[in-house]
């Protein structure tokens, strides 16, 4: 057999290998930027205060931050949490299968980054965004769901993922 | 502490495996001396403890509820029973990837140690082992640490396992298919130092025969406990998907099959013996290729861990890199491998490399379907789903074809022809009775089905040559081999059951009211609705509905369960199966509709248990084969 033949045996697995590693890497590009938009689900909850929630809220850009006062991670990303608020980014908490009078207690404690936090007990409307735990934080524009990430919502997270969804999302407006 | 323990032991024996491949790379020049060997290999199997001794800590943290480790934390909860807070430790990426590792070091240390001091191939197998071990190891804890804490504070209770995970068949059934893929890397670092080495007329054969034996075996058990799992508890009412992760662990088990083949004719003559090599090196490399599928979330399956681009690019480059260097050897010393003898056309040897042509062409058929959508995707951004049908109408001729092949080996002698005509009155009586038989299953069943039917012609070809040679040889009272016997007929009862389960079982939806009643078909004469339940369990709500069935004039009472998991907020469905040799009746209980009613799924699986016992079969076979001295 000659070597040309033979350098097949290398060349094939080769181009496998070349080819699988160019998917891999154009991939996460695309992980990156894009997500596949979603309505926001309907739903029938007030907000911890008794309130009927603004539904004005949700339009434009906003982050709807899944929390509980018996979640650990929530109270590591709270400082984070507090900085984007001051920085005039509209920030909607979803307390999530929480007690009424713990929450606030928490809120009061540690102060309050929401314009207001939606009270879901039962986890209904979670359920339906598809949160599996706290915390966990959507981005939504115009009434839809552009962007979701699971876990602690910190700065590298926030300028991997989601400003680049955002500046995405206001570009295709304009 | 205990943590911190685990993970320096971890990164001790990376250390211990680096000295190896550092101490043998210097003295490399200096020539060979029995003390720099006795050094090697202390150091190595020392390495191999240390990981042992890391995952044991590493059991006795998931055991005693270490919340501070993240990873434990994640996937487990103190109100598990013991047996499942040890099973988290394999239910995602990380810690499934560090029992990976566990048992790629199990099996080397447990090879390098089988192998007398003066065997020729001990330090090369050793060496690539090192590799291998030193590549996985570091890919853990720089990519996938499992020993991460939660800083600055632990949590109090962990996330729970995923509820369809507390079973114990899915339980045993990661480490019974990672002893199996990881098992062949002993027959892959094996040919890999044998090639380096380059004594050609080495007998390497009865040295890695029984390891692949094992390691099939381990393989066999736990693919089709995957499929048992899927069968049983995720309510999926099959048992076999094309699912890409199914896929990518059907590729090594019918490489390591052909491997299996080719290794005894290889070891009676010399003439397979290139086949051998070149097999024995692609089944550790689709297994690599299986671990990359999985674990870089290239493909979106059932299987699949969360999706990292960092972890996939790392496995790609590794895999590729010690599979290009066994590749490259064996293509540099492919000149010196070829066979003086030739394959005699006619001969036990011609029959045995037709199939593993056939065999490599089922491989790469599935390659072909895991790999072309991925590619077509990324070309246009079309998405083709590649299901069932592309590999029910690739497989059925392959698989008639292998079956005639089986059948007519079975007959044919090593390295000698026969004349087409012996072999043709040989086999004759087969086809007449197989046909016959056919003909009956039609008769009986009046469905007509091209592919399935090839299936069980197929199926019965293989049953029914072996049956006559069985019977042959126990009036002649001639030699026949005992394991090869069960094994395959295992193989045919497995392409039997396979399509007869595919024309027979049918699926009916159900839409009732509490208390109504249904005719099905004549076989099912009554299908009622007798009583709903909500009940509250400690961890879920339970939907719970109870059916009586008359099937076949048999009165059944079967209860689907619907589960809502709290942790999680997971929905999971409790099948309800009534089995009987021939047929399993499987109720699942599907939503409430807005007016009130409810949803069924009913579903007649054929041949199910036939399947699970061909599997049995197949793997008692080759284990009269691994212990035919002692006690035959």
């Amino acid at each position: 057999m000659s070597a040309i033949y033979r350098s097949l045996i290398i060349l094939l697995p080769l181009i496998v290998l070349i080819t699988y590693g160019t998917i891999l890497v154009t991939d996460q590009d695309d992980a990156l930027v894009y997500f596949e938009p979603k309505e926001f689900p309907q739903f029938d909850l007030q907000d911890l205060e008794d309130r009927e929630i603004d539904l004005a809220a949700f339009n434009g850009i906003s982050l709807l931050n899944v929390w509980a006062s018996w979640c650990i991670t929530c109270l590591v990303e709270h400082p984070f949490l507090t900085q984007l608020s001051k920085n005039e980014i509209t920030l909607i908490g979803l307390n999530y299968k929480d007690s009424q009078v713990k929450a606030e207690q928490w809120l009061e404690k540690r102060g309050d980054p929401y314009i207001f936090s939606i009270y879901d007990p039962r986890g209904d409307l979670a359920f339906d965004l598809g949160v599996t735990g706290a915390p966990e934080t959507f981005l939504i524009f115009n009434q839809q769901i552009i962007g979701h990430i699971q876990g602690e919502l910190n700065q590298e997270k926030w300028q991997s993922t989601l400003v680049p969804l955002i500046n995405a999302a206001t570009m295709g407006n304009q | 502490m205990i943590g911190e323990i685990a993970h320096f032991l971890a990164l001790a024996s990376a250390l211990g495996l680096i000295l190896v491949l550092i101490f043998n790379a210097f003295f490399y020049s200096a020539g060979r001396h029995a003390n720099q060997d006795i050094l090697s290999y202390k150091l190595f199997h020392q390495s191999c403890l240390l990981i042992f001794i890391s995952f044991g800590l590493y059991i006795y943290l998931a055991i005693t509820d270490d919340f501070s480790i993240s990873y434990i934390a994640n996937h487990s909860n103190s109100q598990l029973p013991i047996f499942y807070k040890i099973t988290s430790i394999w239910s995602a990426h990380e810690g499934s990837m560090f029992l990976w590792i566990v048992f790629l070091t199990l099996w080397s240390t447990l090879f390098i140690k089988s192998l007398s001091f003066q065997h020729q191939l001990k330090k090369g197998t050793m060496l690539m082992l090192t590799i291998i071990i030193l590549g996985f190891l570091l890919f853990l804890l720089i990519t996938s640490n499992p020993f991460e804490r939660i800083l600055p504070f632990g949590v109090l209770e962990g996330a729970d396992i995923n509820p369809v995970l507390q079973d114990p068949a899915l339980a045993i059934h990661p480490p019974l298919l990672y002893l199996g893929y990881v098992g062949f890397v002993i027959s892959f670092s094996f040919i890999t130092a044998y090639l380096f080495h380059g004594d050609i007329h080495y007998p390497w054969e009865k040295d890695i025969k029984n390891w692949s034996l094992i390691a099939w075996i381990f393989l066999t058990v736990g693919i089709t406990l995957g499929s048992w799992w899927a069968y049983y508890e995720l309510g999926w009412g099959g048992y076999w998907f094309w699912d890409p992760v199914e896929n990518v662990a059907l590729m090594p088990w019918l490489a390591a099959t052909a491997f299996m083949h080719s290794l005894f004719a290889s070891s009676k003559s010399n003439i397979l013996k290139t086949w051998t090599l070149f097999l024995g090196i692609l089944i550790f490399a689709l297994s690599l290729f299986g671990a990359f599928i999985v674990r870089s979330g290239i493909i979106d399956s059932v299987h699949s861990f969360a999706n990292d681009p960092q972890r996939g690019l790392y496995l790609l480059g590794f895999s590729g890199f010690i599979t290009l260097i066994s590749l490259g050897i064996f293509a540099y010393r492919l000149p010196n491998m070829q066979s003086s003898k030739l394959i005699v056309t006619g001969s036990k040897e011609s029959f045995l490399s037709m199939n593993n042509i056939l065999m490599l062409t089922a491989i790469f058929s599935i390659f072909l379907g895991v790999t072309y959508p991925l590619i077509l995707e990324f070309i246009n951004g079309d998405k083709v789903s590649i299901g069932p049908p592309y590999y029910n109408t690739i497989f059925a001729p392959l698989i008639l074809l292998t079956s005639i092949f089986i059948m007519i080996s079975l007959e044919a002698l090593w390295q000698r022809g026969m004349q087409a005509r012996t072999l043709l009155i040989a086999v004759t009586p087969t086809f007449v009775i197989s046909s016959l038989i056919l003909y009956f299953i039609w008769y009986f069943v009046q469905i007509f089905s091209l592919l399935a039917y090839i299936g069980i012609y197929s199926g019965l070809l293989i049953i029914i040559s072996y049956l006559l040679k069985g019977v042959i040889s126990l009036k002649n009272k001639t030699y026949i081999n005992k394991g090869s016997f069960v094994a395959h007929l295992g193989l045919g009862l497995l392409f039997f059951a396979v399509s007869m389960n595919s024309i027979l079982s049918y699926q009916k939806n159900i839409n009732l009211f509490l208390g109504e009643q249904q005719f099905i078909n004549n076989s099912i004469s009554e299908f009622k609705f007798l009583d709903l339940q909500n009940i509250k369990a400690s961890n879920h709500d339970v939907v719970s509905a109870e059916i009586f069935i008359v099937h076949d004039g048999q009165p059944i009472f079967l209860n689907p369960e619907k589960r809502k998991y709290f942790a999680r907020g997971q929905i999971t469905s409790e099948t309800a199966i009534h089995a009987t040799v021939l047929k399993d009746t499987y109720l699942t209980i599907g939503d409430q509709l807005d007016d009130g009613s409810w949803t069924f799924s009913l579903q007649i699986n054929y041949f199910i248990k036939w399947i699970w016992f061909s599997s049995a079969l197949m793997v008692i076979g080759i284990l009269m084969t691994i212990f035919k001295k002692k006690i035959l």
